[in-house]
């Protein structure tokens, strides 16, 4: 397993650096006033209808479920290329709420490309950055729960892989 | 609504009537979600968004905002004393309901409901609109105090209700009311630590009173659910509850509005409140 790409967590703490397109998203959205924020909200939950599978695409998980955190069901759909970088789809039911929609797209440029052990080391602490302080002390359920989907089927494949290993 | 025969016909407009009355002055149409950024990605036409929680409530203390604090909610949102506020939401107006609750509180009472909610709006296919609007300010003059004496309900009246055997409805789900849940269905556990009812409370989960499409039964259907079933009278004092008030204030509208019921009142401390409370008389099953 490796040492994620952008530093420990003590270096992370120290400089507060996320994986790269992500930290460019958080940056964007520090900079924001919190009307833009908002809007640029809106703008990524529009995108997340976007996130779903493309036709003839293949991947290495599927985890498609209703879940009591979320109000619809949400599809998690994984693929790892032989570089060990992580493609993320996610389809979304009509009911999920919108900043979840939001961190759904967020979500899914901002962690592409990363190993699944990257994927696992990303700390949550980046989130009120992104949707504000005060959006997630009102919304609190709404905001963790693709995160944690997202690192649950990367749990997954690291066990499948960690598995195969051991029964080679 | 009146082929409904509601007590107070005049509560609740139909999407039909809102879409006739968008630039009726002396009407404000209000927007009030579970979803925080739901207005923001599309609204019904000249529509304000107030939110439950951030703009209703006290932001330290559980409770709600003062008087004055709710006339300037109300004047930065257009809204006089003699405006008519039209509220709907989604989630079934389960927020609209509780909006409407908590402006009778202030004093409000030219108030309604849009039937069926934003759901049957989008349904239909009637226009949305990203435009914020922004109207003159209102002058609303302040009560001199809340009025919930008369339609709120505290843990101690519910307590003696539940001592009293006198009508005590239970509006969250079946499983929250068995106590084998202490959260609805696709919502997080929130902090409460024991699960069950308030004895001699009645199950009648809010979803009774409407229909697939979120409009609400007719009167003859709520008759039997509330008064057959359950065996609420008119006139009775009622203290309805749920979790944190909200569903609860749907009912309160159904027996206020649509059975014309006089006493009721919505305990919206609820179930995070009577479940957490050491002491608290709890019955499970």
């Amino acid at each position: 397993m490796g040492k994620p790409r952008w530093g420990s967590d003590r270096e992370r703490l120290k400089t507060a650096v996320y994986p790269g397109k992500l930290n460019q998203i958080i940056a964007l959205f520090e900079s924001l006033p919190d009307a833009e924020k908002r809007e640029s909200l809106i703008s990524y939950a529009a995108a997340a209808m976007k996130q779903g599978p493309r036709d003839g695409e293949t991947f290495d998980l599927e985890d498609i479920r209703k879940d009591e955190e979320c109000t619809d069901t949400v599809g998690v759909f994984l693929k790892v290329s032989p570089q060990r970088g992580c493609a993320f789809r996610i389809t979304l039911g009509p009911q999920v709420q919108t900043l979840t929609k939001a961190m759904t797209a967020i979500l899914c440029k901002g962690l592409d490309g990363l190993t699944p052990e990257e994927i696992m080391e990303v700390p949550a602490d980046f989130v009120p950055k992104i949707v504000g302080a005060e959006l997630v002390r009102q919304r609190s359920q709404t905001v963790y729960y693709i995160l944690t989907r997202m690192k649950g089927i990367a749990r997954v494949w690291l066990n499948r892989e960690r598995s195969a290993a051991h029964g080679a | 609504m009146s082929d409904k025969n509601y007590a107070h016909p005049e509560a609740l407009v139909s999407t039909e009537w809102v879409s006739e009355h968008l630039a009726d002055s002396h009407l404000r149409i209000v927007e009030s979600n579970e979803d925080i950024l739901l207005y923001d990605t599309g609204h019904i036409q000249g529509s304000v968004h107030i939110d439950w929680r951030s703009d209703l409530q006290d932001q330290t203390i559980r409770d709600y905002i003062t008087p004055q604090q709710f006339a300037a909610v109300c004047e930065r949102n257009g809204i006089s004393n003699d405006t008519t506020v039209v509220f709907y939401g989604d989630k079934s107006n389960w927020w609209a309901c509780y909006a409407l609750w908590v402006f009778r509180l202030f004093g409000h009472t030219k108030v309604k409901i849009m039937d069926g909610g934003r759901d049957k709006w989008v349904a239909e296919g009637r226009h949305l609109t990203r435009a914020v609007p922004h109207f003159t300010q209102g002058h609303y003059a302040a009560q001199e105090s809340r009025f919930d004496g008369e339609i709120r309900a505290f843990y101690d009246q519910a307590l003696a209700q539940s001592r009293a055997g006198m009508a005590l409805i239970d509006v969250r789900s079946p499983a929250e009311f068995r106590g084998e849940v202490t959260h609805m269905p696709e919502y997080p556990q929130e902090g409460v630590l024991r699960g069950g009812h308030i004895p001699n409370a009645a199950s009648v989960p809010w979803k009774m009173a409407v229909k697939d499409d979120s409009t609400f039964k007719s009167v003859n259907e709520l008759r039997q659910i509330y008064e057959d079933e359950a065996g609420l009278q008119p006139g009775q004092e009622v203290i309805a509850y749920c979790r944190i008030g909200e569903r609860s204030s749907h009912t309160w509208f159904v027996l206020t509005y649509l059975l014309g019921y006089k006493n009721v009142r919505n305990y919206d401390g609820s179930w995070t409140e009577w479940g957490n409370r050491v002491g608290a008389p709890i019955e499970r099953g």
